[in-house]
């Protein structure tokens, strides 16, 4: 177990490390700088004294060596268009994001077991096909338009959710006023997500329904009910916990666009901003961050994967 | 004789997948309602004369006419037709942009299974690397690298999609490296090329073919929501996406302007979803 703890660990530092160089140089060997550098009012003697600033004066893997060195740290840069260090705007905005997205997992874990759990019983009957056109509507309709459709009818015509932010500007803080914010963005955001959770539930369901144990456990005598809770669906959810890696990243994309649809000030929306301003010690740090929290799921999912089935732990 | 037996393989796959259609007709409707789709976007502007690009200060936000089937938006322009112009590059940018994340991913993923080892570990890290970087956040730092020219956002939306295909294609590949008609042809002193493509890859197509169908809608979804964000496709050249991109301002005054763009993607990847799944269960043996 200790080694594969180790293999695992070491894997996860690999990839990171290898998102850094791939993210590194992708954005400074592009043509055109920063964005400050653009700017036609300055000076030519200005512009050199901003390069030596942001240290582009010297050759790109100089310039990686002592990002990575410093990133390693906790120091992540400066932002060149708020000049604010990007480690504390990733802090600020990382609370926003992470409320939505757990809220969405919660959302999407919930009804996407429950509606796999409703499928895979009934296999190929009609909760079956009612579960299975849900998720591939889940699949289809662009979500950030199922949040301006969501906005025109909760908010612009029945007035009862608000449109936009995460909390009420200038309120003191409260829960409800918190939850009525989140509603809507959290409900659009689990929607193109279940379809995951769904299809996994109902495929791991059948083949454990499949397996000799379950048949065992028919013979004795149990109840449908008794096989359901106490044999089939505890080996049904080990795969259901295995796509949560997966779910992180869609998570991760979905959330930048519905940011945006519903004004969050999130990682998603400081991603955008800065790709709009070409900040791109911003955009460097928001995919770091972004990368490792995959990295990390992934490697307790693992863990917990291997933890509840030894099989695993001898590959 | 080998190469019969090969040969013979996909053939049955495609006679099988018929036969499995003609008992289940429903499987064809997504069909014809894409290929309408389609040749709408196509033809559409030959028939329906109004200038997606004309701008009139005079007749902004107006609701559906004789003149203007389904109005006008903020400038004027008329609604319907950026639709089927639009519709013209937000279908041409998802299949191109699905071709490029196949092309590369079963080069990788085929490459990685079929040598296995040292380029299999290299190659397979690779694809590790492009599955943990959320697909989003990659777009972001490419466009904001080399902007958003068509061709890039194309190349942008492939790069984020061909990790997924390229771990299907290996699991494939590393699975039929072993199998006695790969053997035999290596006896026979066939290449790795010859191998890899006249041999393997038809056992591949299949699942080939349902993951690409999968993504052309995944590709679709992906630049309508960049577009939307302002960072895809730039107007004055329209498409679904960039039609939502100021339609949110206008919520109060004129709903149907954010309406209309957003059910034609919808439907669209509706449909695409729906051939994919199809093809899965035709193509599948167990089923």
């Amino acid at each position: 177990m200790f080694v594969f703890i180790v293999r695992r660990m070491l894997q996860g530092v690999l990839v990171l490390f290898l998102i850094s160089i791939f993210t590194f140089f992708l954005v400074n060997l592009a043509p055109g700088g920063p964005s400050s550098l653009v700017d036609f009012q300055s000076t030519a003697a200005q512009r050199d004294a901003r390069l030596k600033q942001y240290g582009l004066d010297k050759p790109v893997h100089e310039r990686y060596v002592s990002w990575l060195s410093s990133a390693i740290k906790g120091d992540l840069g400066t932002s060149i268009n708020q000049g604010l260090p990007v480690g504390s705007l990733l802090a600020q905005r990382l609370a926003t994001t992470l409320q939505l997205a757990l809220a969405a997992l919660l959302l999407a874990s919930i009804f996407g077991v429950l509606l796999g759990v409703a499928a895979a019983l009934n296999n190929n009957r009609w909760p079956d096909h009612f579960v299975s056109t849900i998720s591939t509507l889940g699949m289809s309709i662009p979500n950030f338009w199922l949040g301006i459709v969501a906005i025109i009818f909760f908010s612009v015509q029945m007035r009862w959710l608000p449109a936009s932010g995460s909390y009420t500007i200038g309120k003191s803080f409260s829960l409800a006023d918190r939850l009525e914010h989140l509603i809507l963005p959290a409900s659009v955001l689990a929607f193109s997500l279940m379809p995951n959770v769904v299809r996994v539930t109902r495929s791991a369901l059948l083949e454990v329904k499949a397996t000799d144990y379950v048949r065992t456990a028919r013979a004795k005598g149990l109840t449908n009910r008794m096989i359901l809770w106490k044999h089939t669906f505890k080996n049904a959810l080990v795969p259901v916990i295995a796509i949560l890696g997966l779910i992180t990243t869609v998570l991760f994309s979905g959330s930048v666009v519905i940011e945006s649809v519903f004004g969050w000030a999130g990682l998603g929306r400081l991603a955008i901003e800065a790709a709009n301003g070409r900040d791109y010690p911003v955009i460097l740090g928001v995919t770091m961050l972004a990368g490792t929290i995959v990295v990390v799921v992934n490697l307790l999912v693992d863990l917990l994967y291997a933890a509840v089935d030894p099989r695993i732990r001898h590959d | 004789m080998t190469s019969t037996i090969i040969e013979t393989t996909p053939k049955k796959a495609s006679s099988r997948a018929w036969r499995k259609l003609r008992k289940d007709p429903a499987g064809i409707i997504p069909i014809i309602i894409l290929i309408l789709l389609i040749s709408m976007v196509i033809i559409g502007p030959f028939l329906y004369k109004q200038n997606p690009q004309k701008t009139n200060a005079l007749a902004t936000l107006e609701s559906p006419s004789a003149e203007h089937w389904l109005g006008t938006d903020e400038l004027g322009r008329d609604v319907f037709a950026r639709i089927l112009v639009g519709g013209r590059v937000s279908l041409a940018v998802g299949l191109l942009s699905m071709l490029v994340g196949l092309t590369l991913g079963t080069i990788v993923g085929g490459s990685a299974g079929y040598f296995g080892g040292r380029t299999e570990a290299v190659l397979m890290r690779l694809v590790d690397m492009f599955m943990a970087i959320p697909s989003f956040f990659l777009i972001l730092v490419i466009v904001t690298s080399f902007g958003n020219h068509p061709a890039i956002v194309i190349m942008t939306v492939g790069l984020a999609f061909w990790a997924q295909m390229a771990r299907v294609v290996f699991a494939e590949f590393a699975k039929f490296k072993k199998s006695d008609f790969v053997e035999a042809s290596q006896a026979l002193g066939g290449s790795h090329t010859r191998i890899m493509v006249r041999h393997i890859f038809p056992q591949v197509l299949p699942q080939a073919i349902v993951l690409a169908t999968l993504g052309v809608g995944w590709s679709i979804l992906t630049e309508a929501a960049l577009s939307y964000l302002g960072l895809g496709i730039q107007p004055p050249l329209a498409s679904w996406g960039n039609m939502l991109q100021n339609a949110q301002q206008y919520l109060f005054l004129k709903p149907t302007l954010a309406i209309w763009p957003g059910l034609f993607i919808a439907l669209t990847v509706l449909m695409f979803n729906l051939i994919g799944n199809t093809l899965r269960d035709v193509f599948d043996p167990r089923s």
